[in-house]
């Protein structure tokens, strides 16, 4: 061990978890809005709904990182040339979006049919119906999932060092190169992973410790 | 056109990358299962340093990502004199991780057996560890199959990383055939639905096995 690691290279380091954090909100953004478009067009049914139930069980079957190169090296014989950033946060965007859809659907089901009832029956239209009455009741089901796919999302963004995306791991494998201290390096990129994802997990765990409240425990030890 | 049917003549080294999936998936699911195990057994003896350092296990190692954990183990572990080959690098690190998954996956299943369980078979004379292995796990079984399936259907998806330490794994092949031939969608396609090919019917399986399980359960 040598503790020249963290004067070599340690700004670029933090420079590059910085990249990790952006590409991180972007593909969850994508996610969260592909994610939700998939899941209403999964509950609308008839082919909008067939083409949603195909795209989330294929998507869900395949690696991330199939669809990075597919997104990455697959679309440039079409002509479709994304710099790596873009690309990894499209790959992994339009990957969680498949996963989200499943946790929105399951969510837009756990609200109370006569919700939905009742609000047509005082006149509301579908999409107001959607919106204001059954969306919000739905959040509590939904965000601890979505919590939880945050941190794996911020893990996931690794694989994008693989198509050379500007991100921690990418970073720590140069330095580990260059400077021949895999051990190191590696470990040092652990620990930023560590100290990014270990808060976000335990907010995730009080989130579902909130909404759980008051729910039936049944005979636990 | 022309490009499919080339890949349709290399299909064959996808396929035998895929084997080399399963292994690495098989060889990973059966290391996290014992470790899993073992450690969500050894948690609940409640001795309290043993307690803290499985739940800083479970934390440190959720909390990295697999990649990271994979480099360590191959690359990092040589400046330490320790060389791994690619495969058996994946199937450690991947079976590390998971263990971590699978700690918490059989605590939940553990706890989910009614304590008077326990009382009652310690009662009749078993041990502890006794009462855990032939009363209360057989019941853990019910609630832990359905994360257990859907653990091995995210490891062999994950295994795909294993492509990064050269593990003769199929994405390693589609990718080395890429290199060769250029042909990123066809190839990169190919592999897509050979995993799809072998994640589906797995899903299809936890799902039925879940459904079994939950026969007559409200």
């Amino acid at each position: 061990m040598t503790w020249d690691i963290f004067t070599d290279g340690m700004p670029e380091l933090l420079v590059a978890a910085g990249g990790t954090l952006r590409m991180t909100a972007f593909a969850f953004l994508l996610a969260a809005m592909v994610g939700l478009v998939l899941a209403l067009m999964r509950l609308a049914g008839g082919f909008a709904g067939r083409f949603a139930f195909l795209y989330i069980e294929i998507v869900r079957g395949m690696p991330a990182l199939t669809l990075l190169f597919l997104i990455y090296f697959g679309l440039v014989p079409a002509g479709i040339v994304l710099n790596s950033f873009v690309a990894a946060v499209v790959a992994l965007g339009l990957n969680g979006a498949a996963y989200l859809a499943e946790v929105y659907r399951a969510g837009i089901q756990a609200v109370d049919p006569g919700q939905r009832e009742a609000a047509q029956m005082i006149g509301l239209r579908r999409p107001q119906v959607m919106r204001d009455i059954v969306l919000p009741q739905a959040v509590p089901v939904v965000l601890p999932p979505m919590g939880n796919y945050l941190v794996s999302l911020l893990k996931d963004t690794s694989i994008a060092s693989l198509i050379s995306a500007p991100e921690l791991m990418l970073r720590s494998r140069d330095l580990a190169g260059t400077y021949y201290l895999p051990m190191e390096y590696y470990l040092l990129a652990g620990v930023m992973y560590l100290i990014m994802a270990w808060p976000m997990m335990h907010g995730v765990r009080r989130l579902e410790r909130y909404f759980g409240r008051g729910r039936l425990q049944g005979g636990r030890t | 056109m022309n490009a499919w049917l080339t890949v349709g003549a290399l299909l064959p080294v996808l396929l035998f990358g895929a084997v080399t999936t399963v292994e690495v998936t098989a060889g990973g699911f059966v290391v996290a299962t014992l470790i899993g195990l073992v450690c969500a057994i050894l948690q609940r003896l409640n001795v309290r340093p043993v307690r803290a350092a499985i739940a800083i296990y479970v934390d440190v190692f959720r909390a990295v990502p697999v990649l990271t954990q994979l480099f360590i183990i191959y690359f990092g572990l040589t400046e330490i004199g320790i060389r791994l080959d690619p495969l058996p690098a994946a199937i450690v690190g991947f079976g590390i991780n998971g263990g971590a998954y699978l700690t918490e996956v059989f605590r939940s299943g553990i706890e989910s057996v009614h304590q008077g369980q326990m009382e009652a078979a310690q009662m009749l004379g078993m041990t502890r560890l006794a009462a855990l292995r032939i009363v209360i796990l057989p019941q853990a079984m019910r609630v832990v199959l359905p994360p257990l399936g859907n653990f091995a259907i995210g490891l062999l998806k994950d295994t795909a990383l294993a492509s990064a330490i050269a593990a003769p794994e199929l994405m390693f092949r589609a990718r080395t055939l890429v290199d060769q031939t250029f042909l990123a969608t066809q190839i990169f396609v190919a592999a897509a639905a050979i995993y799809l090919a072998m994640s589906l019917p797995l899903g299809y399986l936890t799902r039925r096995a879940e459904a079994r399980l939950s026969r007559g359960r409200r």
